[in-house]
């Protein structure tokens, strides 16, 4: 593939990815009620998201669950890929089956089953069930992502480091996390979307003193979505998008 | 050594534990409950009953069973046909832009969902932006029908899906080793014959991943569908979801969630005995 | 890695710390549609009564009846449409309601209190109210192509209708047409407006229960079966876009305030639901939200474009076409359901 070819392929699929969020961004400035045709230009929408505390709380709690969640899935589906590529020991067919399981189930299935189990145990529901249900809805895209990298090892390197004295938490910690790291970041970054998204899980396995903002979205839209939710999308982008740049140059001058 | 196998056991058990708790007792009590009968007080009445299975078996439910799959599947075709490109070119660029890359794949994804999807809405609907745009240029009269289509269902399926594709496949062309790919080319192959038969083989793992993390949750989605396609026909996850909800029926859903489930899991075990056979047979 | 335990440890302490101790007594737990009850009514109802309101939200009935059901606790008020008042009442998941201490409860309109739903409202209070009816956008069809509820049959409307996506709201216009109750039980009327419905089926474009407006709006459809509310605002938008109510009859809806079995701050609960019901309040909420409040003095303190549009505040004679939903047996709910799944398969 020629350089010019490749850019332009990649170019479209960004546009594609990211037009429909330039239409959010406009909209945010429509000085309607309604995101339905433009009206005319406003900040309003900024100003009253700004007061709107409990919109911004929910947006913060997502935030929070969506970083934890990942975070704690990455570590179990790391460690499941890992176990299930590394190790023959019984009951390995049926790690297999239950992640296959996992995934394919719809949602209100793994919301519903967590529930009952969750009043079963007599659990109050809060942030740690949402936090565990997420984990468990992530888990499978993680050990899924991160073994099939590992197929693409040589073993030889495994082994290698074996016969030269390392154990096997040398052998996992400094050869097999820095070589599945692609998969690894990977399959946080599919999870922490995941769980930034998930609506019917979080309806069933949270509290009421735990609000998250696709539940406050979703409910909306029987009123209609307001301006301030796109304006808040915006923001969120936004401080994404500055996050990153700032990061990046930081990490240049540390170069 | 001792440390090594005390390692061993606290991974293999912390798994386990997670899994045995997390994802296989409560599928159980799913699995259990697919066998009553809702009760019109209690969740469910005692007494075993294969009822829930038997009223699976009607031409509805065929009829939902073949048009979820059939749109999982294009789906994750159309994901891998997008995302292979995508990500050959992410593996190919520079590693000091590559995680830049990665991370505007995701970005656009931490945006709300039905904040996007109702975005598309307001790009393709009849005086919406794309049809506005091409109606300005002057290439069409009459503004195209493209809401309430296969082709808007498509295109938000792979709206939503792609990243699930672009990351398995980009963490296995990271692990090809690219002096293959350089003594295919050193041998006389073409760039064409390189990549279909060096690079692509190698990446099967990542593509196999990517399929299944694309059409296993499309299975069960529904939502794209119904906001895009205009929810004329019913899909599997639609009945679940209403079996669960509008019907208070939780034995029906979970029989028909275990259905499901286990059928994907037969035509999966079959597909993978199948081309391990050929794969033996080509090897022969 | 080590960190990031700690680290999701230590926030989940932190979680556990902070709600116990919000868990005082001065608090009411509300459950409710989201963007239903205007900010500031809530932030006036707490500077006036020092009660603190938790507001948890939901986007369907069925989801919030789910909820309740089986967690059973958690929260003081809920609210229920009509339908769901009865099915909620009659499986004992509500507290009695004494309207004797909810004095601002004699101002609700006659025509919503007593239904069948909630004989003598022991376990409901109205809150807000409207109907499902029937909405044609005039630029793209002459004003008399539709005027009432069997003209959506019409062959020239081919693929140009809207529908919610809702077994009850569907079938319902087809037992309408045919002269029959919106909450039928009877299995040969079914089946009649079943064979009715398989003819509408080519006329329908689009089943939306979410965001209707967007389809009328774009021109995607000529009319349809919409909510008041998604009306009122495609008019707003386009006043081309009118709302009729067809003399065969239409739904209403009554979202009212219940007490949930399990609920720990009743003082709270009956506090709030009398504040509410307050003229000045209901007209504010009403106001704010478009939709009609069944105050009747809370009505005359609205401003008189309000007043008069009748896609909200419809006259007592038109409403006495429109029947409440009611919630339906087990039974019957199978054929609607039977009759729902096949008109979307075939």
């Amino acid at each position: 593939m020629s350089r010019r070819l490749k850019w332009i392929y990649a170019g479209l699929v960004y546009a594609f990815l990211y037009l429909p969020l330039v239409v959010v961004a406009i909209f945010s400035f429509n000085d309607s009620k309604y995101s339905l045709a433009w009206h005319g230009f406003t900040l309003r929408w900024y100003e009253k998201l700004w007061h709107n505390s409990s919109l911004m709380s929910a947006a913060l709690n997502s935030l929070l669950i969506a970083g934890c969640a990942a975070t704690l899935a990455t570590l179990m589906g790391t460690v499941a890929a890992f176990i299930m590529h590394q190790y023959r020991f019984p009951g390995r067919k049926l790690l297999f089956g239950s992640l296959f399981v996992m995934m394919m189930s719809p949602d209100i299935v793994i919301a519903i089953s967590l529930l009952l189990l969750f009043l079963a145990l007599h659990l109050p529901l809060g942030f740690p069930t949402l936090l565990v249900a997420h984990a468990v809805l992530c888990v499978p895209f993680v050990a899924t992502t991160v073994y099939s990298r590992f197929h693409g090892f040589q073993r030889d390197i495994l082994d290698a480091a074996k016969d030269l004295g390392a154990d096997e938490y040398q052998v996992f910690r400094f050869i097999v996390i820095p070589l599945a790291l692609p998969a690894v970041v990977g399959g946080w970054l599919l999870s922490f979307t995941l769980s930034l998204d998930d609506v019917i899980i979080s309806f069933f396995t949270t509290g009421p003193d735990f609000e998250v903002l696709p539940l406050r979205i979703y409910s909306m839209v029987r009123l209609g979505i307001k301006p301030d939710v796109n304006a808040l999308c915006v923001v969120m982008m936004g401080i994404t998008i500055v996050a990153l740049v700032l990061s990046r140059t930081l990490l240049k001058e540390k170069e | 050594m001792k440390n090594s196998s005390r390692f061993r056991q606290l991974l293999i058990g912390s798994t386990y534990t997670w899994m045995v708790v997390l994802a296989l007792i409560p599928y159980l009590i799913l699995f259990i409950a697919s066998f009553l009968l809702p009760g019109d007080d209690q969740l469910v009445q005692s007494g075993l009953s294969f009822s829930n299975y038997q009223h699976l078996i009607s031409p509805a439910v065929f009829s939902m069973a073949r048009s979820s799959i059939l749109l999982a599947g294009v789906a994750a075709l159309l994901c891998l046909l997008v995302g292979y490109p995508f990500a050959y070119i992410l593996a190919q660029s520079s590693a000091k832009v590559q995680p830049l890359m990665l991370l505007l794949v995701m970005i656009p994804f931490w945006t709300n969902s039905l904040i996007r999807t109702y975005a598309l809405v307001m790009m393709l609907k009849a005086n919406g932006v794309i049809n506005q745009v091409l109606m300005a240029l002057g290439l069409i009269e009459m503004p195209l029908q493209l809401m309430y289509t296969q082709t808007a269902v498509f295109i938000g399926l792979v709206y939503t899906l792609l990243p699930f594709m672009i990351l398995p496949l980009y963490a296995a062309l990271k692990a090809v080793d690219p002096r293959l790919v350089e003594a295919g080319r050193d041998l006389g192959a073409n760039w064409l014959n390189t990549f279909f038969r060096i690079t692509v083989p190698l990446t099967t793992p990542g593509i196999i991943a990517g399929c299944m993390l694309v059409f296993l949750p499309a299975l069960g989605m529904f939502y794209v569908a119904d906001v895009l396609g205009g929810a004329r026909s019913m899909l599997l996850g639609n009945y679940i979801r209403d079996q669960f909800l509008i019907y208070r029926n939780i034995p029906m859903g979970a029989a028909a969630s275990v259905t499901m489930t286990v059928a994907m899991g037969l035509m999966l075990l079959l597909y993978f005995f199948a081309s391990k056979r050929l794969n033996r047979e080509a090897m022969q | 890695m080590k960190n990031i335990v700690q680290a999701v440890l230590m926030a989940a302490t932190v979680w556990a710390l902070t709600t116990s101790a919000l868990a005082s007594d001065k608090v009411l737990n509300l459950y409710i549609w989201s963007e239903y009850i205007p900010d500031e009514v809530v932030a006036d109802f707490s500077k006036k009564t020092g009660i603190k309101v938790n507001i948890s939200t939901y986007d369907s009935n069925e989801a919030m009846y789910a909820k309740v059901k089986l967690v059973g606790k958690g929260y003081d008020i809920v609210v229920p449409s009509s339908d769901f008042v009865g099915l909620m009442r009659r499986e004992g998941l509500l507290l009695p309601i004494d309207t004797k201490k909810i004095p601002h409860f004699s101002l609700v309109a006659p025509r919503f209190v007593n239904q069948s739903f909630d004989p003598n409202n022991g376990y409901s209070i109205p809150y807000m109210w409207g109907s499902t009816s029937i909405a044609v956008n005039t630029e793209l069809l002459p004003k008399e192509t539709i005027t009432k509820a069997v003209d959506l049959w019409k062959p020239e409307l081919k693929g140009r209708l809207i529908m919610p996506n809702d077994l009850r709201e569907v079938i319902g216009i087809g037992l309408k047409t045919l002269g029959y109750s919106i909450n039928e039980t009877n299995p040969e009327h079914l089946e009649k407006a079943y064979q009715q419905l398989q003819k509408l089926m080519p006329n329908i474009r689009v089943f939306d229960s979410d965001s209707p407006k967007q389809a009328l709006l774009a021109g995607e459809v000529a009319a349809g079966l919409v909510y008041n509310g998604e009306a009122f605002i495609a008019n707003s938008e386009n006043p081309a876009i009118t709302y009729i109510y067809p003399p065969e009859g239409f739904s209403l809806w009554l979202d009212s305030f219940c007490i949930p079995k399990g609920a720990e701050h009743l003082e709270a609960a009956y506090a709030f639901m009398d504040y509410v019901l307050t003229p000045k309040v209901s007209a504010a909420i009403s106001e704010a939200m478009g939709y009609s409040s069944p105050n009747t003095k809370a009505i005359t303190l609205l401003p008189e474009a309000m007043k008069k549009n009748s896609i909200v505040n419809p006259s007592p004679e038109m409403v006495a076409q429109g029947e409440f939903l009611d919630h339906l047996d087990a039974d019957t709910l199978k054929l609607y359901e039977q009759y729902w799944v096949q008109l979307k398969t075939h």
